[in-house]
């Protein structure tokens, strides 16, 4: 009997499901099409998460409605379900691909965005997936081809795209980098999150060949920071990043320290006069993380040039040197480095 | 089409004055506005300069209130600070700490370049999960009841202006630059990801 309740309830979710996407084609107000979408996601990847292959085609045809806002809710859609269902990534990849020449930015700001998320998500899939080695080859080069175009995108005319693409780029190198011994861990442990946790004899993902993809990704950052043209956002975006990326992978320290010592001597010509100060403020933030971090006592010199540069007092500098304490925290990271995840 | 509607945080340090103005006049306005307190404590001036009043922020304003009639009626009546805990209450019922605030915004402007410093650092501890950026503002107002006024007017100002704008990241540096140059006030800003 409670089978067949189960079942009597699958059916008429089943039926709600059918009603609510007719009532989305029919819908006259796109916040009205929207609202029904939202109710069939709710129910096919939250409540009832089997019928998500059923209608996952019927929703993601309304990637082509006229609406942006319903464009948007579908990117929103395909990320949600490729998280519910990793397998879906093979199929919805190449959705998101052709979803980044979309003439609106604010979806094309939401698909930089929802391919952030599931890029770690992507590499866990390929290397992990039973599937057969063509698909998973064809479904990681387009992941490859979304990276590409998202690099591209960097140079993009809108500031906002822009921003969005820092954190993609973010993502990469974070992902394709390893973790090392003052490698600050993420509170929420992920899986995939990097390099060394990738299999070394994967045949689709080449390790040399992330290498060199990270480096690549990296190296577009650098670039990206030291342009002359770069806009106050997307400078402290980007700085953002940088320290983002010296602190979990601290073999770039070196890297994220010069491009500092370089922005602090060459500010962006363009700059009104206080974004500079936004900027100066900005900078001496990510020294002071920097400075307090434990992988960086070999550029403390650089560091604190710069922080008085920024003028910094001693007390200050003195009170976000890293504790002696750090050294005892930093045995704890590299027992939850060697723990199963 | 109207631009969706953006969430807004106003933070000032105690939430209180300041940041309770804002809120109250950027609501009447009919914008998605939240205020917040960053510091550690609620203060409230007290009897003298270097004696003010401390309070956490799980005191309801109503309690506040009623404590500080207990106190001193005359002074807190004279001084203006009941009649501001008077209006607080009519508002929300306890000041909030933006640091222990799970929502997310798309805008958040502090009020002093110290809550700024604050916010950011706060920032800088959160960890990024969705990539959603956040525009954090600053624009100095002085911490008594003439300014708060003022002041929220001229917050309420830029917000409209941040809420018009059809493209907000891609406008906002030209926007602020403007609205300095008009208001005669020194902004800084940043983007932090939620």
């Amino acid at each position: 009997a409670a089978d067949d309740a189960e079942k009597e309830e699958k059916i008429s979710t089943f039926d709600m499901v059918i009603n609510l996407l007719n009532q989305a084609s029919m819908a006259k107000k796109d916040s009205e099409k929207v609202e029904k979408l939202q109710q069939v996601q709710e129910l096919v990847i939250n409540k009832q998460p089997e019928l998500l292959d059923n209608f996952t085609d019927e929703v993601v045809a309304f990637q082509a409605d006229r609406s942006s806002d319903v464009r948007k809710f579908v990117v929103g859609f395909m990320e949600e379900a490729c998280k519910k269902e990793q397998e879906l990534l093979s199929k919805l990849l190449s959705n998101f691909y052709m979803l980044l020449v979309d003439d609106n930015v604010n979806v094309l700001k939401k698909v930089i965005q929802s391919s952030t998320q599931l890029y770690r998500l992507s590499i866990q899939w390929v290397s992990s997936s039973k599937a057969s080695k063509e698909l998973l080859e064809a479904s990681w080069k387009t992941v490859c081809d979304i990276q590409d175009t998202i690099f591209q995108m960097l140079d993009s005319e809108n500031d906002g795209v822009r921003t969005q693409s820092v954190k993609f780029v973010e993502k990469v190198v974070l992902t394709l980098s390893e973790r090392q011994r003052y490698s600050e861990i993420p509170k929420k442990v992920e899986s995939y999150s990097s390099l060394d946790q990738i299999p070394n004899n994967n045949p689709v993902l080449i390790k040399a060949d992330l290498v060199t993809l990270c480096q690549k990704a990296l190296q577009k950052m650098l670039e990206f920071v030291s342009s002359p043209a770069i806009s106050s956002v997307n400078l402290m975006a980007a700085m953002g990043t940088l320290t983002t990326i010296a602190k979990q992978r601290p073999q770039f320290m070196a890297s994220a320290v010069e491009a500092f010592e370089m922005l602090h001597a060459n500010l962006p010509p363009t700059l009104a006069k206080t974004q500079v100060t936004s900027v100066r403020k900005h900078l001496k933030m990510q020294l002071m993380n920097l400075l307090r971090h434990a992988g960086s006592t070999e550029f403390h010199l650089q560091i604190t040039n710069l922080l008085y540069d920024l003028g910094t007092n001693a007390t200050e500098i003195a009170r976000n040197m890293p504790k002696p304490s750090a050294v005892a925290k930093d045995k704890k990271s590299i027992a939850r480095k060697r723990s199963p995840l | 089409m109207p631009n969706k509607k953006l969430s807004f945080a106003v933070v000032c340090s105690s939430n209180m004055n300041r940041s309770m103005e804002a809120h109250r006049f950027m609501s009447k306005k009919g914008f998605d506005v939240q205020s917040f307190g960053s510091g550690n404590q609620v203060k409230l001036p007290g009897q003298a300069a270097d004696k003010p009043n401390i309070f956490s922020f799980e005191w309801r304003y109503e309690d506040i209130l009623n404590e500080l009639k207990r106190k001193d009626l005359h002074l807190y009546t004279q001084n203006g600070v009941l009649n501001m805990l008077d209006r607080n209450r009519r508002i929300k019922a306890r000041p909030q700490r933006f640091q222990d605030c799970p929502e997310k915004f798309d805008v958040v402007i502090t009020l002093e370049e110290r809550v700024y410093d604050q916010v950011m650092e706060d920032f800088n501890n959160r960890e990024s999960e969705m990539m959603q950026p956040v525009h954090i503002i600053n624009c100095d107002i002085q911490d008594n009841h003439e300014e708060a006024t003022i002041g929220a007017f001229v917050i309420c100002e830029l917000a409209k202006q941040v809420q018009d704008s059809t493209d907000l990241d891609n406008e906002i540096d030209e926007l602020l630059q403007e609205f300095e140059e008009k208001s005669k006030r020194r902004m800084l800003h940043s983007v932090q990801f939620y």
